[in-house]
């Protein structure tokens, strides 16, 4: 075993399964160089080293950091155990009973690579690591392929191979494929260039099922804090219905001082139209969002309502993330809250993934569903109903969007939040590129409420860099002094958790005056009659 | 009927059945989740922003049309174009445009060799007037399609070896492919430029392998391409390469695929028939035993109580 630190990645596939002390290792000076004042290496904050006691209680032989931090296995006995049920799982990925939720695009994706690498200049994370190998989209890809063809596709094995390449199946491979499948944010950014239409984020992301719905492994994170949280107490945020509602008066209370009339959030009204569904990760960061929400969905005249009801008042499925049990189970509580109150839509909030995973992927995990939208879509609609008055003056300060992977490339959801901004932040400019062909913030598929070990290093270092040179890239015109106040708008509370801790680690705010929040707040604060603005860059 | 004869049909015959057989494969699998990917081309009016018609508030009352003229002018520049590849990955173009634009030719060449074979054993006087025309383009079409063809494979085989992405990934039929479909250029080409006889020749196979009549004797070149093109047809339907049509499955049941799921429609009975199947997933929070199917884990609360027995 040879420590392996140069700033580089493997040389083949073959290399995951041969022990090493850390197969990829990335140094910053190799990484692309973002603009001034960002540009000194020196200046910037360091990627922290992982403890020698983390290395000796975790399997940290892939790269840098942990992710999903896997224990070491006690005995070479547990490891082939392991193993074994890593193939039990890699064929239970395959049939219809066990994955009919994916087993189709997954097959074709298997199936029909031509290993032409069209795909890999457009994966922000492969780019901005300053193209390490293990980073590149079809390096996992190519792993999982292998592993399918010698294990469970049907023919002959000696052809299978001669087609695609041969791999070892041991131990060291399970492990680092687990954690490489948390290097990956799932944006799906490659699987629009691929010619042929593979899609290596849906591998990522069937690898990831495979090791927590046959494993049982998983990032704390998404699973027992996550969806298991959200299921037992009500929420990931560990808030139960108590906290909860106690939290939101608090917010209305505050909203009602500040912008000089009436805001009450109504609680579990049967019949109302509207079930409001929002990620309650907002109420503790970003409270205003809620409140402004509250305050647009009042000043349109909506019968709306929230949930009181375990998991009614957190719209978060990170089972979207990782596991299409636990993402059924999440979802199936939305719905079945939903019509217990007879509402007759949920609107889901500020939210990417949430309303990729109620609005688009839970489609099908049931029958008989209950209308789902997006609050993008709705605001647009009361923005320009007329019956709000609106001074976009108050709004006078640049503005940028960054649209969340979830809400543009996976929903196509793309307009309504340019038309909102075009009439209500006069210094509205586009990143580049945007709508569609965006780039992830490097928070996706869960690593914004990822930060164990050094892994918030890694994600404002590789996966959030390309984002943070976008927003730097996106303000150029204008003074880039703290004197000058930025905001960048992203309708997604997840994508707000990440781009807050990128602007905190390069020092954004002070150094540049970039501050960030949501759409809502912006309407809302463009609104004639509110007392206070709802912006209060003191306080961001 | 000829060695020759037994063997063409026996290559379709492999070739049919192994690419429907795939393709039957690819259907019967059960309804999945949506995975859609914008920009959807179908959106009437959005497609150019990659817009959907979640857009709209209540989207579900609002008329769903397609607009499958979109879809065409997406799909066509990418068959013909390799539209995608220009745009991701423009260093890898030219050589895989050339290798796809030479098979595209040679199969027009073929279709018309084909007609025009049919035409000759129906007893059309082929060397004079808009058919003699015609004749005259087979050759052309043989010598531009084998050499774009042969000049694009050539490159692409340079490129496997050498580019840092590519090498990593190839696998000794990548090699052996690009050897095979060269081969095919080449003996095409090779068989138009040196054969005088190259278009009554090539029309005269068709039609006595269509009549199942006799064959004329060819040029040793001209056996070599047939061998190597029967070989082919074999082989192809194994391998990745038939992406050539399981990308409409890729892009048509996945990437643009967004049927809403409408209470009362007609995904309820395929999404019924998928949940009702046993699952044998084996993490303890499933709670899976082989029984339950996807409605008993997923309602009722057996997971959280599994996730008690194991703290
Ligand atoms: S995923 Fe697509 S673009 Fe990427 S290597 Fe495979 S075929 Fe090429
Ligand atoms: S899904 Fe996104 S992060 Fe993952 S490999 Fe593709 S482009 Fe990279
Ligand atoms: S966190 Fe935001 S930008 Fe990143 S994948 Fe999710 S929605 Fe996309």
């Amino acid at each position: 075993m040879g420590v392996v630190y140069c700033s580089c990645g493997p040389a083949n596939v073959k290399e995951m399964s041969e022990p090493s002390e850390q197969l990829a290792h990335v140094e910053l000076k190799d990484l692309p160089p973002l603009p001034p004042p960002y540009d000194n290496i020196e200046e910037l904050p360091g990627f922290k080293k992982l403890k020698d006691e983390t290395r000796e209680e975790y399997e940290a032989s892939l790269d840098d950091t942990l992710a999903a931090s896997l224990k070491k296995p006690k005995s070479e006995e547990e490891e082939k155990e392991m193993v074994e049920r890593f193939l039990s799982g890699l064929h239970k990925l395959f049939t219809k009973e066990n994955n009919w939720t994916f087993l189709q695009p997954l097959l074709l994706s298997m199936e029909h690579c031509a290993k032409c690498q069209t795909c890999v200049e457009d994966c922000p994370i492969y780019e901005e690591s300053g193209h390490n190998e293990l980073y590149r989209p079809t390096y996992r890809s190519e792993i999982l392929r292998r592993l399918y063809f010698k294990y469970v596709k049907n023919g002959n094995k000696w052809f299978n191979t001669f087609q695609q390449g041969g791999i070892e199946l041991n131990w060291t491979l399970i492990s680092r494929l687990f954690e490489l499948s948390y290097r990956c944010t799932l944006c799906r950014r490659c699987a629009q260039s691929c010619p042929i239409g593979v899609d290596n984020g849906l591998i990522t992301h069937e690898l990831r099922k495979l090791f927590s719905q046959e494993l049982g492994w998983s990032p704390e994170e998404l699973h027992g804090k996550g969806t298991i949280q959200q299921m037992e107490v009500g929420s990931s945020t560990g808030m139960n219905k108590m906290v909860v509602m106690d939290n939101i008066e608090f917010i209305d209370d505050d909203m009602t001082d500040r912008v000089g009339f009436d805001v009450k959030t109504p609680w579990d009204v049967e019949g109302a139209d509207v079930l409001l569904l929002e990620n309650a990760g907002e109420f503790l960061a970003w409270p205003e969002n809620h409140g402004c929400s509250s305050i647009l969905l009042d000043a349109a005249g909506i019968s709306w309502t929230m949930s009181s009801e375990l998991a009614g008042y957190d719209g978060v499925n990170y089972g979207l993330f990782y596991d299409d049990v636990q993402l059924a189970r999440v979802a199936t509580r939305h719905f079945e809250i939903a019509k217990k109150l007879g509402v007759k839509k949920i609107v889901m909030g500020e939210c990417g993934h949430e309303t990729k995973a109620l609005g688009v992927i839970a489609d099908r995990v049931g029958i008989g569903n209950i209308p789902r939208e997006s609050i993008l879509t709705l605001m647009r609609d009361i923005v320009f109903s007329g019956k709000i008055k609106f001074n976009p003056e108050k709004n006078d300060f640049p503005v940028t969007l960054h649209d969340p992977c979830n809400i543009v490339r996976n929903l196509g959801i793309v307009q309504p939040q340019r038309d909102i901004l075009n009439y209500l932040a006069p210094r509205f400019r586009e990143m580049t590129p945007h709508g569609v062909r965006n780039y992830c913030c490097g928070g996706g598929s869960g690593f914004a409420i990822m930060s164990k070990n050094n892994f918030l290093d890694w994600r404002n270092h590789i996966s959030s860099r390309r984002k943070f040179r976008q927003i730097l890239e996106a303000f150029q015109d204008e003074d880039m002094s703290p004197e000058t106040k930025k905001y960048v708008c992203a309708p997604c509370s997840n994508c707000k958790g990440s781009i807050r801790d990128m602007l905190d680690f390069y020092g954004a705010k002070e150094k540049s005056g970039i501050y960030y929040g949501g759409l809502v707040e912006l309407i809302v604060n463009a609104m004639e009659d509110a007392r206070e603005p709802i912006l209060d860059w003191d306080m961001m | 009927m000829s060695i020759l004869h037994g063997l063409v049909i026996l290559s379709l015959v492999i070739f049919i059945a192994a690419i429907v057989a795939r393709a039957v494969r690819i259907m019967r699998t059960p309804i999945h989740l949506r995975w859609e990917l914008y920009p959807v081309p179908h959106e009437k009016g959005r497609a150019a922003h990659g817009g959907s018609m979640l857009e709209e508030t209540d989207w579900w009352t609002k008329s769903k049309d397609k607009d499958h003229l979109g879809e065409l002018g997406v799909m066509i520049p990418e068959i013909l174009l390799l539209k995608g590849v220009w745009e991701h990955n423009r260093k890898l173009w030219f050589s895989s445009w050339g290798m796809h634009f030479g098979l595209y030719l040679l199969i027009g060449h073929l279709a018309l060799v084909t007609l025009l074979g049919i035409l000759g054993v129906a007893g059309l006087d082929l060397s004079t007037g808009f058919l003699s025309i015609l004749v005259s383009l087979l050759k052309a079409l043989a010598i531009v399609g084998g050499a774009l063809g042969l000049l694009g494979s050539v490159i692409l085989f340079v490129m496997r070896l050498s580019d840092n992405g590519m090498k990593r990934f190839a696998s000794p039929s990548h090699f052996v492919n690009l050897i095979h479909l060269g081969a095919i250029y080449l003996t095409t080409l090779l068989w138009a430029l040196l054969d005088p006889q190259y278009a009554l020749h090539s029309v005269g196979l068709l039609a006595g392998l269509v009549s199942f009549g006799e064959i004329p004797a060819l040029p040793v070149v001209g056996y070599v391409n047939i061998a190597v093109v029967l070989l082919f047809f074999v082989y192809l339907p194994f391998t990745h390469m038939t992406h050539f049509f399981t990308k409409y499955f890729t892009y048509h049941e996945v990437r643009w695929e967004d049927e809403p799921n409408m209470p009362g429609g007609p995904l309820e009975g395929k999404i019924a028939a998928a949940v009702s199947q046993p699952v044998t997933w084996a993490a303890p929070h499933i709670g899976a035993d082989g029984k339950k199917n996807w409605v008993d884990l997923v309602s009722g609360t057996g997971k959280v109580d599994d996730e008690k027995k194991e703290a």
